[in-house]
């Protein structure tokens, strides 16, 4: 009879851990919940309820579209539109060159397999690309790509974390289905679209969630490369929002939101393939 | 057509390995030769100055201070950060009813940009009217300066920092936790292990590999450290946030001295290949 009663202290834990998760996650969600009703507040009221603190701060009890229209008319469309653009086009370009090699790593025996490995994905997996952002800028100024399209685009194409995922996906794929197809006279490349891909849902939103975000989130080199007014992306435009209307803090606040609202909802509906995409190399 | 067949996987590497030599390895290498040379990206003009650049920065106070500031701030901030997220990983792995709320909160600031948080946080740290000395102040505490003070400027970056850092770094911790097989902890609970026991003499040992990768990851991410100061800071006040990645930018793009900007990357370059090659030793020879 003794054993159907827990001691005091089982209950005690749980509760312990409730307390330090909710307090986190306080610190996690006010300032998203502040920035966001902020954002739909008149500007002189956006720090009314912050100082001093009342729980009104979190809720947008002065609802106004106002900050996103001004936003929306001063061009802040065209940013959104460009961010969008790059994003999409890496997925689709970037993707397909990434997991073409990650095919080849993960699929074939040739020579300098090792080495190309070794020294091309290893090592530009393990320099930053912040770090060698200037001798890119003076390449791609070479080339005539400051404040073009491929001089945003291009340099972030190919990602050694991304084919790394693709090569640990692939090398996992039964030999027996691709020696069936192969055995039928299909080629390689059609062994890849029509066996492999459709059996490759989970690398793919993984690999696409990864090279998205990123791109959606990439500051540093579209800062360097594209300054010009047109070609500027959301990160961009919101960093430089924070010089020329530094006061006008629900505009700035709108736009932080148009930038957090996206991969949010990206990442929210996949939660284990992003976690699993982030954390793939870590474990390895 | 055997030679074809021999070709194939250097055909499907080529257009992402070009890209990545091009784009990648090769400015990597270029930084090492751009720093013995000044170019000035107004004139145009590019000339071997052999270690001309090295001695100017080595003679530079600002350079030193920016390299003392970038250390004090990868000294507080990269052990804060990987003892919270231990914590955090620990307590998400908990098999609690709702945890995967929890857990999908919890992923919220690793999908935001850097940029984003740095705006929100620096407003929420405003000296005048943020929202934490609106706490404070409810609290009988007097107003804090945060990024305005010289004192407490570094400190405001490392919690907009560690924000994110931390719910990063503990889904790698997580994951580590994870791969350890239950019966392994059954065994030291029936061995009479307590909780404290059973984490430091299995579940700390176990964790060692993912705890090298996220110390290294997490060192070299903060090392180059940048949005926060461009938009907050500049560096500021009185070069107290003053980080190397801030002044290369600085001294590059602000003045157009890209030289003894790739003479900071250079340093900087060597000391990120220092942090792998320590990890890599660490990491070799277990398994």
């Amino acid at each position: 009879m003794k054993k159907n009663v827990k001691p005091w202290t089982a209950y005690f834990q749980p509760a312990l851990v409730y307390i330090l998760l909710i307090l986190g996650v306080i610190i996690v969600v006010v300032p998203l919940m502040w920035a966001f009703a902020a954002s739909f507040t008149p500007n002189h009221k956006v720090f009314e309820y912050a100082y001093p603190f009342s729980w009104r701060a979190l809720f947008p009890v002065d609802f106004t579209m106002e900050a996103y229209d001004n936003l929306f008319e001063r061009g802040f469309g065209r940013a959104v539109g460009n961010s969008f653009f790059l994003a999409i086009a890496t997925v689709i370009i970037g993707g397909a060159a990434n997991a073409l090699a990650g095919f080849a790593f993960g699929r074939f025996e040739f020579r300098g397999k090792q080495f190309l490995f070794l020294t091309v994905i290893m090592l530009t997996f393990m320099v930053p690309v912040d770090l060698t952002a200037i001798p890119r800028y003076i390449l791609v100024n070479n080339f005539g790509w400051i404040n073009t399209w491929q001089g945003l685009l291009v340099p972030g194409l190919a990602n050694s974390l991304v084919i790394f995922l693709f090569r640990q996906f692939f090398a996992e794929i039964p030999q027996e289905l691709i020696d069936a197809a192969r055995v039928d006279g299909a080629s390689w490349l059609r062994v890849l679209v029509s066996i492999i891909l459709p059996i490759s849902k989970p690398v793919l939103v993984a690999a696409g969630l990864l090279m998205f975000i990123s791109q959606w989130n990439s500051f540093f080199w579209p800062l360097l490369i594209a300054p010009r007014q047109e070609m500027r992306v959301v990160q961009v435009e919101i960093s430089l929002a924070i010089g020329q209307y530094g006061t006008v803090w629900n505009e700035l606040l709108a736009g932080s939101m148009i930038a957090a609202i996206v991969p949010i909802l990206l990442v929210m509906p996949f939660q284990r393939y992003y976690v699993q995409a982030i954390t793939g190399t870590g474990l390895e | 057509m055997r030679l074809n067949r021999q070709l194939i996987p250097y055909l499907f590497l080529a257009p992402a390995l070009l890209l990545l030599i091009v784009f990648n390895l090769v400015p990597t290498i270029a930084t090492l030769v751009e720093s013995t040379f000044i170019l000035s990206l107004r004139s145009g003009e590019r000339v071997f100055a052999g270690f001309a650049n090295y001695n100017r920065i080595f003679n530079d106070p600002v350079f030193w201070k920016s390299l003392q500031v970038t250390i004090v701030f990868s000294l507080l901030v990269n052990p804060i950060q990987i003892f919270l997220a231990l914590c955090l990983s620990i307590l998400i792995n908990q098999n609690l009813p709702g945890i995967g709320v929890f857990r999908s909160i919890y992923l919220l600031p690793i999908a935001v940009s850097l940029n984003v948080t740095a705006i929100v946080w620096g407003l929420m740290l405003d000296q005048n009217s943020g929202m934490i000395n609106g706490i404070l102040t409810q609290w009988g505490i007097a107003r804090q300066p945060f990024l305005h003070s010289v004192d407490q400027a570094l400190w405001s970056i490392i919690v907009i920092a560690s924000w994110i850092g931390v719910p990063l770094w503990s889904l790698f911790i997580l994951a580590g936790l994870q791969n350890i097989p239950p019966p392994v902890l059954e065994a030291a609970k029936i061995d009479g292990a307590n909780a404290w026991q059973s984490f430091t003499k299995i579940t700390l040992p176990l964790l060692r590999r993912v705890l090298a990768f996220v110390l290294v990851a997490d060192t070299v991410a903060n090392f180059l450290m940048f949005a926060p100061i461009l938009l907050l800071t500049n560096g500021g006040p009185q070069l107290s946030t003053n980080l190397i990645m801030y002044e290369t930018y600085r001294r590059g793009f602000l003045y157009g001295d890209l030289g003894a900007s790739s003479a900071m990357l250079s340093v900087m370059l060597v000391i990120v290949f220092i942090i792998i090659g320590v990890e890599l030793y660490v990491l070799r020879g277990q398994d």
